[in-house]
């Protein structure tokens, strides 16, 4: 049974969340707790409003009604440099500025946020892509030089650059290949054990959700259903049921054994 | 030194003297800068043991930056005592890294720079030509083969492009055209004046109006709008496999996309250069009105006297040959479009200004022409 560390405050907590698109409701009172290095998964199928819900999470967008908090402050009153000091975010596509070099793009939130030294800059980008299993030499590409799985990893060097306390991933093993996935899933285990970080996972993907999430959070019929995977394997609501036991979950299952029986 | 007690921030402090020092409060990204410049003054001090120690039981927060530091002072030699269990993972998983500089990319010298880039522009320019030439003749090829098999000639999309490029313009292109008469009447009153030459102004309106600046100004704000246009949305229908989708399904690329663009750009833009030349002349009219106090019948006269269907005819050839050249450049630059989004704006970019040089050059080119026939 995975579990997280926790201790004190929720780092993030969402209180009554209403999104509205014109008429329709995405999200209808959605209210949440995520403790400090808690590793939460947020699913749901398409259209459910995930990424919605992380926009209102990261202060991208304002949610219609209700607050959220993270560290116990609201995410509207957070400065610009405290908001990026404290969360870090993987955007779907990498969001990876084009001009820049991958070193640059780790680097530019180093040369905006704080005032060290070029050479130290250089040093904590070369160890932040050691961090995220790449080699130092892929600094100096650019990001249209970079495959599908470096570009991730390329983009979630960039969101610890300065070392978050909590990492927002979007989509992390799409468009990945299984072994690049599972290495993706690895690493933010990883990540979080080691560093400490609180990670909110958006995802399809059913091996992630069960082999390194804590919590899951599900989005059903607006609503949001935070508990672990085995509880939530039991639960008699009919989407629930279906999502978590059709025949992509029975593969993610194999996987969660496997995992947990090594580790 | 007797005593190190240095103020590395507000918050962490390095304390104690000697070989061994004490770090206070957060080792972090805001308090490294002062903490490498305390502990790099440090290393550089002699000590009386060789053994240089720094006790970290203090530490309050420690992230990876800071973990970093501490990994190359571990290298240099120092020990790192009291080490707290909830930094252990972080400084293991850090040091355990093969740490290793960022490569830098190798740049030529000024001098070998400036010769490459006029190699690669000049390679670029002889390849850009070539295509050019060979675009036009597979369009000339395939809009031949539509006007001779009409079921190749696709009609409802012709009607949506001449709508487009030709009936949306109509307001901006009568109101530059305007424009330009005004600017030429002025600059023209002013010379003109000094040897009483004013009415002149009229002849001089009207004659650059009509065979150089009615289209050329129409062919720049085409090339701007609908040049643009073209290889945006031809682009974009590349980057999103949209052409590769048509392939497949056994349609062709130049019929459906390029050669309703190329004939409906051909049949517009004339019509826009005349409908400029009109505007121009109507913008001659009131402007001599209020500079030189001629009335618009007077003023008909003038124009009558001063200009001949010749003029017209010289300034509207050109307009044909000016959309081709700008449909041309548009599509090519659209279909050569790959992959990604920064592509597309690029290639637009480059279909704007090309297009433009080209519509300048060929003017020039008929200029001489025009002038070597005595037209």
């Amino acid at each position: 049974m995975r579990t997280a560390r926790r201790n004190g405050a929720p780092i993030i907590s969402a209180h009554g969340i209403v999104n509205r698109f014109g008429e329709q409701k995405v999200h209808d009172d959605v209210s949440f707790d995520v403790a400090r290095g808690e590793i939460l998964g947020i699913a749901g199928g398409s259209g459910s409003g995930k990424t919605v819900l992380l926009k209102t999470l990261i202060g991208l967008r304002h949610p219609d009604r209700g607050e959220v908090l993270l560290d116990g402050k609201s995410v509207d009153a957070l400065a610009q440099s405290e908001r990026a000091s404290l969360i870090g975010v993987l955007f779907q596509q990498g969001a990876l500025f084009s001009s820049l070099s991958v070193a640059q793009n780790i680097m530019l939130p180093l040369r905006e946020h704080t005032d060290l030294p070029a050479e130290t800059q250089e040093q904590i980008a070369a160890m932040k892509l050691e961090l995220a299993g790449l080699q130092a030499d892929t600094g100096i590409k650019f990001p249209a030089e970079l495959s599908g799985g470096m570009v991730k990893r390329a983009a979630l060097a960039r969101a610890l650059a300065l070392d978050p306390r909590i990492l927002f991933l979007d989509e992390p093993t799409s468009d990945l290949d299984p072994l690049t996935a599972s290495g993706i899933d690895a690493l933010v285990d990883e990540l979080n054990r080691s560093l400490g970080v609180t990670v909110i996972i958006v995802t399809h993907d059913l091996t992630t959700l069960f082999t390194v999430c804590h919590r899951v959070a599900l989005l059903v019929d607006r609503k949001i259903v935070v508990d672990t995977v085995d509880k939530l394997m039991r639960s008699d609501h009919p989407w629930i049921h279906d999502f978590l036991h059709g025949p992509r979950a029975q593969g993610a299952m194999q996987a969660r054994t496997r995992s947990h029986g090594n580790g | 030194m007797s005593s190190a007690s240095t103020e590395a921030s507000a918050s962490l402090a390095v304390r104690g003297d000697g070989d061994r020092l004490t770090l206070e409060g957060p080792l972090e990204i805001a308090t490294i800068g002062e903490a490498t410049r305390a502990l790099a003054l440090w290393l550089r001090q002699r000590v009386a043991g060789r053994h240089r120690a720094l006790d970290l039981g203090s530490l309050t927060g420690l992230d990876s930056p800071g973990a970093l530091l501490l990994c190359e002072l571990r290298k240099k030699g120092v020990e790192l005592t009291g080490v707290r269990a909830e930094h252990k993972a972080l400084l293991d998983l850090v040091c355990g890294l093969e740490l290793k500089r960022l490569p830098k990319r190798r740049v030529a010298s000024r001098w070998r720079q400036l010769l490459i880039q006029l190699g690669r522009s000049a390679d670029e320019a002889w390849r850009d030509t070539y295509d050019i030439l060979a675009f036009l003749g597979r369009s000339a090829n395939e809009a031949a083969r539509a006007l001779v098999h009409p079921r190749a000639l696709r009609l409802p999309s012709i009607s949506r492009h001449i709508a487009e490029t030709g009936i949306d313009a109509l307001p901006i292109v009568g109101l530059m055209a305007v424009m330009i008469s005004v600017v030429i009447a002025y600059q023209s009153v002013v010379q003109l004046r000094p040897y009483g030459g004013e009415e002149f102004t009229i002849n001089l309106v009207a004659v650059s109006v009509l065979r150089e600046m009615g289209v050329l100004i129409t062919a720049i704000m085409v090339a701007g709008r609908s040049g643009s246009a073209f290889a945006a949305e031809i682009g974009v229908m590349r980057a999103r496999e949209e052409v590769d989708a048509l392939k497949v399904m056994g349609m062709e690329p130049m019929e459906m996309l390029v050669v309703p663009r190329l004939i409906a750009l051909v049949i517009t833009l004339p019509l826009l250069a005349f409908f400029a030349d009109i505007t121009g002349l109507i913008g001659g009219a009131v402007i001599s009105q209020s500079l030189l106090d001629v009335a618009p019948l007077q003023y008909i006269d003038r124009v009558h006297q001063a200009v001949d269907w010749r003029d017209l005819f010289v300034g509207l050839v050109k307009a044909p040959v000016f959309a081709i050249v700008i449909a041309i450049v548009g599509c090519m630059h659209g279909l050569r479009v790959h992959g990604s989004a920064e592509s597309v704006g690029r290639e637009t970019t480059r279909a704007v200004v090309k297009s433009i040089f080209l519509v300048i050059v060929l003017d020039a080119l008929f200029s001489i022409l025009f002038e070597k026939l005595g037209l």
